[in-house]
Parts: C-alpha cells; structure tokens; sequence
C-alpha cells in the first residue's frame, strides 16, 4: 500500500493541506504544537477509523470550523482508490471512490498501518491501560474485522456496569452477560493468537536490540489458556460469581479490559527491574516483530508513522531502527523537530515538509 | 431562529425541527414547502396528522399500531394464532410481513433492552407479552426476531428465560441477518431464510 495523495482540511488545528508524500520517507518537520502530530493522526485514523490518542470524535474538527475532512489517494495492489472521511458533530461518514461506503473489509483490504509514537515508549514502565492498548492496535491492525469485535465487547463491559451502577435486576444483568463472555472470549483469544505469532520474531528482534544475555519472556495475564469456548465459559462463570462483589464497586472486575502483558528478562520482572534504555529496547523489538509479522503474514511492507521517535531514543538505537527502516520497502511518514539528521541518514530517498501554525508546505 | 421571519414561521420551522433527522435548514425548506403549496395541502397535512394522533394507538393485543382493537391482524382468523413473532418495532413487523412467508402473528415490543439508554423490561410491552402466554389461546411457539445487535441479542436471551418456565416453545431467528445488521433493512430473501431456519434458543 502506498499513500499518493493525502488532503486534510480543518482536521484538529490543520487547515487545508493538499501534498504528495514520498513513496519512502516523508519527514514533516516544525516547532511545537504547529500540527505533525495532528498530521499523522489525520492519515492514521482515516486508513484506521480509529483515532491515534483518545479523543472525543468533535475534538477532531478544527475549532471553528463545522467539518473536517481527509482524503487519501491511495495505490493498494494493483488499483488506486481515494478514500474521504468527514467528521461533523453528527458523526462521521466514509466515501470509498467517491460513494458512501458500508462496507469496511473493503475499507481495510490492502491496508495495514503501524503508528510508533512516544507514548509506546512508556508501554514497559506504564501501567496496564497502556499496553492493552499497544495490544489492541497490533491486533486491529493484523485483524481489522476486531474494532468491530472489540467495540461489541466494550459496549456490553458499559451495560453491565450501567445495570451493576443503578441496581438493575439480576435477570436483566444476566441477559448482558452471556453475550459479554462471548465477546470477552473473542477479545482474549485474538490478543493471544497475535502474541503466538508473533513470538518468533519478537525473540529475534529483541536479541538484536536490546543486549540483555537472558531471553525475554512474554505472558499474557489473564483467563486460564483454553480455546475460545474454554474462556467464554470460564468468563461466564466468574461473571456470576462476581456478581455480587462487582455490584458493590460498581464495576466489572473481569475479563480482557482487566488483563494485562507482562514481559521479563530471565526472571527478572521488567515492568520492575529493566533499565529506561532496556525497556525502550523492548519496546523497539516489538514494533520490529509488529512489523515483519505483518510482511509475513500480509505480504506487503506496512505504513509506518512514526511521531517524533528519534528525540526519544538513544543514539545507538536511533541508529538501529534506522537501518532497519531503511531495510524495509514501505512508505514512512515521521515527525521531528530537528529535521537534519534524519534527512542525512535517509539521503535522496526523502522529502521533506515543514509545518507551522496548522498549514503543511513541501520543501 | 431566523431573523426577521414571522413569528408562526418560526414556531413552523422549529416544530418541523424537532423531527429525526431534519435540521435547521431541511425545516426551513419544508416550511416553505407548505406554505407555498396549493389546493388547500397544509389543511390536509395539519387534519392527517391529527387524525393519525387522534386515531392510531396501540393494539391491545400485540401492541402494534393500529385503529381498530384488536388490530386488523390479531382480527384475522386466517392467522394462526399458535405462533407469535416478537419484534422490536413495527417497521420490523411490516419488513417481516413484506415477505409473505409467515403466516402466524406478532408482538411488538417497542425497543429493546439497552442500559445505556436507560430502557429496561418495564420500559417495553413485556407485560403484554407475558399476559398473552398466560391468556387461554396462547400461543405454542414464540420467535424471538429482535435484531442480532448486541442489545436484540440481551433482549432475546431475556425473553428466552422469562417465557420458556412458561412451558411455550422459545426460537430465534437463525443469524442469516449480519450480525450488527437491521432486521428492518435485511433482504426478504435473508429474511426468509432466517425466518425459517430458527432454532430453538
Ligand atoms: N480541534 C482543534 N482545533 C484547533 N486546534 C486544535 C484542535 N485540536 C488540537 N489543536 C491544536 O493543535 C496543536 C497541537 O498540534 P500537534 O499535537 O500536532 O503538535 P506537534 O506539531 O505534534 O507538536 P509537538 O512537537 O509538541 O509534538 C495544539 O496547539 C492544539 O491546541
Ligand atoms: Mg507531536
Ligand atoms: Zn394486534
């Protein structure tokens, strides 16, 4: 997949910008708070329809203004489509080659992103929220069919706390469960299905990266393994077991919105013990086997946005990822502050956009 | 509010806004619509839609909308009243009837249950529904054709456990409907398909 056009207008605090990135690296470059970030969130969340950080869908619409609108030209396989996302305080609406698009397999078919922000970078030391959102984004990306299977979940986890909140009958609250263990199955089984894949080159990245003699071990904390019909059960009847114990807090204290991933190094806890570079490494490796998992599993390179990654790891490792950027063939959109030893290292296969005050201009 | 307009246009637009899915600027264009239009339209519009408040009101029955009661259906003698399919509304009823297929009758429940918006078994027409298994010619099966979201789903589990201690056969439309889907915007032939091959929930 490869961007060819992209056309914001009045996203976030983005006027109207209408470029062409390059089919390698784009480097949008600018002060603070001009709008790069703003930028790759646009790209972001009208490939993924999702938004990059949590935000409320009218925060997403330039104060001001009524509509904000993005619009890919894109090249997947062998055809070029343009995709349209607008949002108004209504809502949002999806044209696909200029018709009003249902039909989201298509939407996704073709398409894969891996966003790598400075918030993934906190995803060791941080607490549980943070990385089952790193997990949630990885799946989505290697499944798009699960925002659909995640929000199901989401919007069951909300009834039932509404009904545990106002006291609701138990009759009402168990017609909400049965279908909450179910999605909870499907949410668990599919994170642990992609962490199953992923293994390997998780193993052979961070071997590269970090330099820690013993091996990284990964658990998903959660329901006992099983297949899927295994955890639905087992949700199902902790659900009811809780009932009682979560009506008094008020909400659900089971099921994949609790659960966690935990890594160490031998037997050493990471989320304790790994140094600020260690864990920086570890979060490294697993963008790396985020994406070759994706080239294996996919078939293409996927599309990299990056936000202002480089200010935050160390030199070395500035240099490793680099090189392995460099080593891939997909297109890489990435934000920085100090453009010049990016554009060094990436030389002619580069371009470069300045962005101030909202509007974005090519060099 | 627009400035400079007459007051009962203003009143006119504001009403006509209030309507789903009509903004400020479809009420405007509707306003004048009416207005301009001739043959004494506006009195109609105004007599129909009173007569429609006036006289439509639900079946006591199943709680369809109706002018007589019982409804023309529940009145039907050809319908086999051994077979109630239970709906979430009546758009739903009517996308079912389109397909010519059923032959029993309905029971609308008027929405389904969802917390999030605060409606609850009290809040639909479940008591009508339980009072008509109760009834002498009650019905030996209920299809249970809420739509297959998340919250027709949480409905028809909890109409499965109320009614089957009743001792009536409980069924679901089989999920040839795409899950998230609209029964009232499924194809008849999906429907049809789905009406038949229910099983037991
Ligand atoms: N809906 C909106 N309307 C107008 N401005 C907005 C809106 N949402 C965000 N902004 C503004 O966008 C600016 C932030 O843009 P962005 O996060 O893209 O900055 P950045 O260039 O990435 O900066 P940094 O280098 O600090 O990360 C802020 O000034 C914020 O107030
Ligand atoms: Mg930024
Ligand atoms: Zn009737």
């Amino acid at each position: 997949m490869q961007i060819l056009r992209i056309e914001v207008c009045d996203f976030r605090n983005l006027g109207l910008v209408q470029e062409a990135p390059h089919a390698r690296f784009t480097v949008i470059s600018g002060e603070n708070g001009q709008g790069k970030t703003n930028l790759l969130e646009a790209v972001y969340y009208s490939l993924c329809l999702r938004p990059l950080r949590p935000t409320h869908g009218a925060e997403l619409v330039r104060s001001g203004s009524g509509r904000a609108s993005i619009q890919l030209l894109l090249s997947r396989g062998a055809v070029t489509e343009t995709i349209e996302v607008s949002v108004t305080a209504s809502g949002r609406e999806l044209r696909l080659n200029g018709k009003a698009a249902v039909d989201l397999d298509r939407w996704f078919s073709g398409t894969a992103v891996v966003a790598f922000t400075p918030e993934d970078l906190s995803l060791v030391r941080g607490g549980p929220e943070r990385r089952r959102r790193f997990l949630d984004r990885a799946v989505f990306t290697r499944w798009p069919l699960f925002l659909a299977e995640s929000r199901d979940y989401h919007r069951l986890l909300r009834s039932r706390n509404r009904i545990l909140a106002e006291g609701g009958p138990a009759s009402v609250r168990e017609s909400f469960e049965g279908p909450l263990a179910r999605a909870g199955a499907r949410v668990v089984t599919r994170r642990r299905a992609w962490l199953t894949e992923v293994a390997k080159p998780l193993a052979g990245a961070f071997d590269q990266i970090a330099r820690i003699p013993h091996g990284l071990t990964t658990l998903y904390r959660g329901p006992p393994e099983g297949d899927e019909g295994r955890v639905e059960d087992w949700l199902r009847g902790e659900l009811s077991r809780r009932a009682e114990s979560d009506q008094e807090r008020g909400f659900t204290s089971v099921g994949p919105h609790i659960d966690d991933l935990r890594f160490s190094f031998g037997n050493l806890d990471a989320h304790r013990f790994a140094s600020q570079g260690q864990a920086r490494a570890l979060v490294l490796a697993l963008k790396i086997a985020e994406i070759e998992n994706l080239k294996e599993q996919l078939g293409f390179s996927p599309l990299l946005l990056l936000d202002d990654v480089s200010s935050e790891l160390d030199p070395d490792r500035n240099r490793q990822l680099l090189d392995y950027l460099g080593s891939l063939s997909g297109q890489v959109l990435l934000t920085t502050t100090d453009p010049e030893p990016l554009l060094v290292r990436l030389g002619g296969r580069s371009a470069l956009w300045r962005v101030t005050a909202g509007s974005v201009v090519a060099e | 509010m627009i400035p400079g307009a007459p007051e009962p246009l203003q009143r006119l637009v504001a009403e006509l806004g209030k309507l789903p899915g009509v903004g400020e600027r479809s009420a405007l264009r509707l306003a004048f619509h009416i207005l301009r239009a001739k043959d004494g339209y506006a009195g109609t519009l105004a007599d129909a839609i009173r007569g429609a408040v006036e006289r439509v009101r639900l079946c006591s029955v199943c709680c369809a909308l109706t002018e007589a009661d019982p409804c023309a259906l529940c009145a039907d003698p050809r319908r086999d009243a051994s077979l109630v399919c239970v709906v979430e509304g009546v758009a739903d009823m009517l996308a079912v009837e389109r397909t010519r297929e059923f032959r029993g009758r309905y029971h609308v429940l008027h929405g389904a249950l969802s917390p999030l918006d605060g409606v609850g078994p009290e809040q639909l027409r479940v008591k009508e529904l339980l009072a008509r298994i109760g009834a002498p010619d009650a019905p030996r099966e209920v299809i249970l054709a809420t739509n297959p979201d998340i919250e027709g789903e949480a409905t028809a589990l909890y109409l499965t456990r109320l009614l089957r201690p009743a001792g009536v056969r409980v069924t679901r439309i089989a999920q040839g409907i795409p899950m998230g889907g609209d029964l009232e915007y499924a194809d008849q032939a999906t429907l049809i398909r789905a009406l038949s091959s229910r099983r037991d929930a």
